[in-house]
């Protein structure tokens, strides 16, 4: 369809050609005389038009920030490139080209207006980033598989579709398929939807769409669940007790434990874990809730701290803003009085007693600054105290806790070294082979004398006790580190808005004093 | 107290209306009602001076003649119980007359009793007896407070003549004295405080202390002489006893002006004696302390001495009684103990049962109009509809006594169809408040201004939700228009526009078409969050005689300052004669944080040009919203002039449409009525006339009867065929002669007298036509019509026994 440019060099997408189109299509007249004398920046374009140019490949576009606008269409591209900083993008158009494959618009999150209008695509994909898409134009392209219908339910917004002209087109059922897959749409190939062809189309296609509907429901209900599971697992990580509720330490004590689980299968020792481990597992459980408990106060701490000196800052803003005003209420009338006024000293008098304002105002506001540093460092310091406290108090309780959990498996290391002593001495005897399991025959291997048994039971006991070890030593950093960060956020948080407020207080000063001094100057002028 | 005057039992209510009704029935109660009569002087003529009291407002001091709308009764069209008595009645006077005799006897210090006054036809009637408890359609009056209201909206004071001293209104005086007098003693303690709490108020104290004491001692300047009938002055109220229809405690109710007052109350200096319409007690107790010891405990024949053993006395009991009419126990219980012969039923009232219709029960006052004067204000109360304005109540408030200074006026207004609801004039400021309720054509809420007059100091109130432009109050002074919005979607919250003098034009036409110079538009509006604070302007001022623009931009959320931007839109030529368009020196901004698109000149000549539009459009609006103020003040003056009142569509008796209504359908249904009568016409009336009248029938008589019927019928059938025909020959014969003279002249008639003939001709063939298609008509129907008289004649119900018989 482009074949008018085929006989064209294909041309680039230069500066020169993209500061022509913007200076043509920007402002005209009195405005447009302003922007030819300042120039327009890129980034302050919202709209560009590129047909007809002959484009082979989308280039140079990354400075058009904020387009939102963009027409390309009738060039001959045949790759969607390039567009990936043009976040804000509306309205795009690329109807007419030669692109094969949708691609490239993963970034385009904001895209309303889609069209791809006679291209050469085949399958419609690569749009789920295009969550508020409302208009698509796939007409004139070679999508064949009524299938790909089905992938635009995932569009809640999209009203205006058309695929005319496409293979698909061409099957009896195509308009009957698309309304009953996609009941939102309003124009189909830009005709209006009638309710009687919706109703009609739902009745004929009901059985798929409800099939249709439990599979996209039970997918729903999956990720749901995965998202909420997900979320959980979060706040436990949060309150840094994770995979506690439950067996998992005490089974990943195992998983890597070669000797101990061969040890299990000793007679009595399955008993002596199973008890072992319910135990565990009890202790595992109180430091969970203890976690989520101290979690909870934690946050709470952090709120009313929030809290407070969200208040606090208020308030002083507050009064700020109550100084300003009072000043520049005071200064406007010295400024009208200093206009009227003809008398030379007179004036040089009122701009003195400007310029005192103006310092009395910069002392008043940095005064209110440095009382609410003072005060937030108390309560900031205060806080420290406090959090530190409890995340001491936490990482105490649970490593008590956890030494429970210590005992628990000295104690389980030691009977089942008696175990072990026993059954080696049977087996020494010869007592054992009779009534002993085929499981324990693979055991056999380690009674062969007292040290190597002592040393399969000791090196379970000492992956155990590393395990445990390793679980309090990873909570113990993690919430150390949340605790160290968190209070230097909060110093840093407050360092900024001090230098941020002085730097607002001393801006606004200076732009004061600088007026004054033009009027100052104005003045001697006249 | 409140609580306790939530509710009384119905029979009071309807015990009240009746009370209003009828003078001389004074109170009744379901419960005991009591009338105390403190006071001596007995005559009978006194007595019913005392009853009508009931119906006759005093006026207290009041300059001119009361208005005294008293109707006078016709005695001879009520009814017979009102004349005589029955013999029952009798035997109750006799048995009161030996009650009232022992009584006297034996109290021979007390007032004789208020037994058997003589009523409207003088004839002497048992109090009990006047009482007859009535339950009214009226859901207002079920309540003791809505009925006690509309009791006391009924009766009209009239002053009497002082019982000692002839023509003494003081007496009076001491009534209206009781809303007014103020406890003294509360002022002395509340100075009291103050001048403990501190030194500084001590002295604003002292001032204030000396104020109030001139104060009383104004007060008590005003305050009547010792009143020479303190204790002697009879009155009678209402008591509702505790009990019933969840009265928790005994209270008292004043008819005239429908308060209660707890038995505590200190005016109440005594109780001699009290009555239901089923019973009689007296006092026994001493009310040396008023009424604050008495016990209404009416069962306790020690305290309370009964006339009647009545078959209802209450319970002697120290639980609350619940004796709804009858209570068996102690009948028994009396019947016992005392002789059988003096149980005696009070007969049933002689009263007609009370009637309020609608008409008068929603114009409550007699005319439908009240006067109450207080102290320093007057009350005037009117029934709906009945001003042209929908005046219904007017509040006066005066500085002096004499009320010549007026302080304040109070109108309340009802079913206006301008809405209005309560005009305010302050008297002394001159300021008037007019008050609307939901539904003005404007919107208006509150208006409130000194003058008519545009363009003075005025403050307007809207109904926000009502009006598009989210307008809520207006106010204006002679420069100035300040305008509050709230919900607007372009977030404007004021508008403030001043006025500059008005320049005089040479060609002078009105106000309207020479506005005022705009000098200055303020406008503020509120967050917009969906913008940046840089980029959303919270207030914009026109200088427009200046030609500047100033806009301050709102506050972040963790900043102090504010961006700040100043258009001179001034323009101006460089000096090589170009136009200048735009220069930086034509704009000063401060920003928080300077942006760079905002110092680029096309960006501020963008904005720019944007705010010379839209100051085109507030100087638009300002100028609209004064024509607006000008629409308002005539339109309320043109509501005011005509004041047109609202009728419900529910109200049938006033609204015209549906009156209409009513009355078309009335008429058709008269109408058709009308016609069924005239179908069922009796045929046998005139020969039935034709015999004696009131005997009975024979079968001879009866059977002449019948065939004289018929064959006069048949007369007529045969005279009306006649009658046709005879029309039918003469319309035939005139129009041959018509064509026979046709003929004859046809030669020298003029176009219009052929064309006469011609019409004629036609006519008359019709008229023959018709004549003859009746005839033939007549002739079908007529033996039809026989046949069906005499069916009916054979069922008709004197002759049909008869008939049959031989038939």
């Amino acid at each position: 369809m482009n074949h008018l440019h085929d006989s064209m060099e294909p041309r680039v997408m230069d500066d020169d050609m993209l500061k022509l189109a913007v200076g043509e299509q920007g402002p005209q007249e009195e405005a447009g005389q302003l922007a030819k004398q300042e120039g327009i920046l890129f980034k302050d374009v919202l709209s560009l038009q590129l047909d007809f140019q002959n484009i082979l490949r989308i280039d140079n576009l990354w400075q058009f920030e904020n387009l939102r606008k963009l027409q390309l269409d009738n060039n001959i591209i045949e790759r969607i490139e390039g567009l990936e900083n043009l976040t804000h993008l509306v309205w795009l158009d690329l109807s007419f080209n030669n692109i094969e494959a949708i691609e490239g618009l993963d970034t385009l999150v904001n895209l309303e207006d889609l069209s791809l209008f006679s291209n050469r695509i085949s399958k419609i994909d690569a749009l789920d980033a295009l969550v508020k898409l409302q208009v698509l134009s796939l007409g004139n392209n070679q999508i064949s598989n009524m299938m790909n219908i089905i992938y635009l339910r995932q569009f809640k917004y999209l009203r205006t579709l058309s695929l005319s002209g496409n293979p698909i087109s061409e099957a009896e059922d195509y308009k009957m398929f698309i309304c009953a897959y996609l009941p939102d749409l309003v124009y189909l190939d830009f005709r209006r939807i009638s309710d009687d062809t919706k109703e009609l189309a739902e009745a004929k296609h009901q059985y798929g769409i409800d099939e249709l509907k439990h599979r996209e429901s039970l997918m729903q209900a999956r990720l749901e669940d995965e998202q909420a599971r997900r979320e959980e697992l979060q706040k436990h990580k949060a309150a840094f007790v994770e995979h506690l509720n439950g067996s998992f330490l005490f089974d990943s004590m195992y998983t890597e434990d070669v000797e101990g689980k061969k040890l299990s299968y000793l007679p009595g020792v399955s008993e002596l874990l199973e008890a072992y481990k319910d135990k565990f597992v009890i202790i595992c459980l109180n430091i969970f809730e203890y976690g989520l408990k101290q979690h909870e106060k934690r946050k709470t701490e952090l709120d009313t701290f929030n809290e407070c000196v969200h208040e606090a800052i208020q308030e002083n803003q507050e009064q700020g803003k109550h100084r300003i005003a009072k000043f520049e209420e005071k200064y406007l009338l010295s400024l009208n009085t200093i206009r009227e006024e003809s008398e030379v000293p007179t004036i040089e008098k009122k701009i003195m007693e400007c310029g005192e304002d103006i310092t009395e105002l910069f002392n008043a506001l940095m005064t209110l600054e440095m009382q609410l540093v003072e005060q937030l460092e108390e309560t900031i310091n205060l806080f420290e105290r406090n959090i530190i406290d409890l995340v001491g108090l936490f990482i105490e309780n649970v490593q008590s806790l956890m030494a429970q959990c210590r005992d628990l498996e000295n104690h389980h290391h030691e009977k089942l070294l008696e175990i072990s002593i026993n059954t080696l001495e049977k087996n020494v005897k010869g007592e054992l082979d009779e009534d002993l399991p085929d499981d324990v025959r693979l055991v056999s291997a380690l009674f062969v004398d007292k040290d190597t048994i002592i040393n399969a039971v000791g090196a379970s006991h000492d992956i155990h006790l590393l395990k445990i070890d390793n679980r309090e030593d990873e909570l113990v950093t993690r919430i150390n580190s949340w605790c160290t960060h968190l209070v230097d956020k909060i110093h840093r948080d407050e360092t900024t808005r001090n230098r941020e407020r002085v730097k607002e207080i001393s801006q606004y000063v200076d732009h004061m004093q600088s007026e004054l001094d033009n009027l100052e100057y104005g003045d001697i002028l006249d | 107290m409140e609580v306790l005057r939530e509710k009384v039992e119905e029979e009071e209510e309807a015990e009240r209306e009746e009370a209003a009704e009828r003078a001389e029935r004074a109170e009744k109660t379901m419960r005991p009602v009591e009338v105390r009569t403190e006071e001596a002087p007995l005559t009978p003529e006194m007595l019913r001076d005392l009853e009508k009291k009931l119906s006759e407002i005093e006026t207290p001091a009041s300059e001119e003649p009361p208005v005294i709308t008293k109707d006078t009764i016709d005695i001879s069209s009520l009814p017979l119980s009102y004349k005589t008595n029955t013999p029952k009645e009798e035997h109750l006077l006799q048995v009161a007359d030996d009650f009232s005799r022992q009584y006297s006897h034996l109290c021979p210090d007390r007032v004789p009793l208020f037994l058997y006054p003589l009523n409207e036809c003088e004839v002497p009637k048992f109090v009990s007896t006047t009482i007859r408890p009535t339950l009214l359609p009226y859901p207002d009056l079920y309540n003791w407070d809505g009925c006690a209201q509309f009791v006391s909206d009924f009766l009209t004071m009239v002053p009497l003549p002082n019982p000692l001293r002839p023509l003494v209104k003081r007496r009076e005086r001491a009534l209206s004295k009781k809303y007014t007098v103020k406890p003294p003693r509360d002022l002395s303690s509340k100075f009291e405080q103050e001048q403990e709490i501190k030194k500084q108020r001590e002295i604003r104290a002292q001032e204030q202390k000396r104020l109030r004491e001139e104060e009383e001692r104004l007060l008590e300047a005003e305050k009547a002489k010792p009143d020479p009938l303190h204790g002697l002055r009879v009155h009678s109220w209402v008591l509702v006893l505790s009990g019933k229809r969840e009265v928790p405690e005994t209270f008292f109710i004043d008819p005239l002006t429908a308060r209660s007052y707890s038995t505590q109350d200190d005016r109440f200096l005594g109780i001699e004696s009290i009555w239901n319409h089923k019973n009689y007690w007296i006092n026994m107790q001493d009310c040396w302390n008023c009424c604050k010891d008495l016990v209404f405990d009416l069962g306790d024949p020690v305290r309370w001495e009964f006339m009647l053993l009545g078959t209802d006395k209450p319970k002697l009991s120290l639980t609350e009684e619940d004796d709804n009419g009858m209570n068996d126990e102690d009948d028994v219980e009396n019947l016992g103990k005392e002789d059988e012969d003096k149980s005696f039923d009070v007969p049933h009232s002689w009263v007609e049962q009370i009637e309020i219709s609608p008409e008068a029960f929603e114009t409550r006052c007699p005319n439908g109009k009240k006067v109450i004067q207080y102290k320093r204000a007057k009350l005037e109360k009117w029934a709906p509809y009945l001003n042209s304005n929908g005046l219904v109540c007017r509040l006066t408030t005066y500085e002096d006594l004499e009320w010549t200074e007026t302080l304040e006026v109070k109108e309340w207004y009802q079913n206006r169809e301008d809405r209005l609801e309560l005009k305010h004039i302050n008297k002394t400021t001159g300021l008037n408040i007019d008050y609307f309720k939901p539904g003005h054509p404007q919107a208006l809420r509150v208006h409130s201004y000194k003058s008519m007059q545009p363009e003075m100091d005025r403050v307007m109130e809207f109904y926000e939700t009502t009006r598009v432009d989210g307008l809520m109050k207006r106010e204006e002074t002679a420069t100035t228009m300040t305008e509050h919005y709230q919900g607007r979607p372009d977030f404007l919250s004021y508008r403030h526009i001043t006025f500059g003098p008005r320049v005089k034009k040479l060609a002078l036409k009105s106000a309207e078409s020479n506005p005022r110079p705009i000098v200055k538009i303020t406008e503020r509006f509120l967050r917009n969050s969906a913008k940046p604070a840089d980029e959303d302007v919270a207030e914009r001022v026109f200088l427009i005689g200046e030609e500047r623009i100033q806009l301050r931009y709102h506050c972040r959320d963790d900043h102090i300052t504010a961006s700040k931007r100043e258009y001179l839109r001034r323009t101006e030529v460089d000096s090589k004669g170009n136009k200048i368009i735009m220069t930086p020196d034509m704009c000063i901004s401060f920003e928080v944080e300077p942006m760079e698109h905002t110092k680029k000149l096309l960006y501020q000549y963008q904005d720019m040009m944007h705010l010379k539009n839209e100051e085109k459009v507030s100087r638009h609006l300002a100028w609209e919203s004064e024509l607006e103020v000008l629409e308002i003040l005539k339109l309320r003056e043109e509501e005011e002039e005509a004041h047109t009142l609202t009728v419900s569509i529910y109200d049938t008796r006033r609204n015209e449409k549906s009156k209409e209504y009513r009355e078309t359908m009335e008429r058709v249904m008269h109408e058709e009525q009308l016609q069924q009568v005239e179908a069922q016409l009796d045929y046998l009336a005139p020969f039935l006339a034709q015999l004696p009248p009131g005997e009975k029938l024979t079968h001879w008589q009866a059977v002449c009867l019948k065939d004289e019927c018929l064959s006069d019928f048949k007369q007529r059938l045969i005279d009306k065929a006649n009658l046709i025909q005879a029309r039918f020959e003469k319309e035939t014969q005139e129009l041959q002669k018509k064509q026979q003279w046709y003929q004859e002249n046809q030669v020298t008639l003029t176009p219009e007298d052929e064309d006469l003939y011609l019409s004629y001709c036609s006519q008359a063939v019709f008229r023959i036509r018709i004549l003859e298609q009746r005839l033939n008509r007549h002739k079908e129907l007529a033996p039809l019509k026989y046949l069906a008289l005499e069916k009916k004649l054979y069922k008709d119900p004197r002759l049909v026994e008869l008939l049959k018989v031989f038939a």
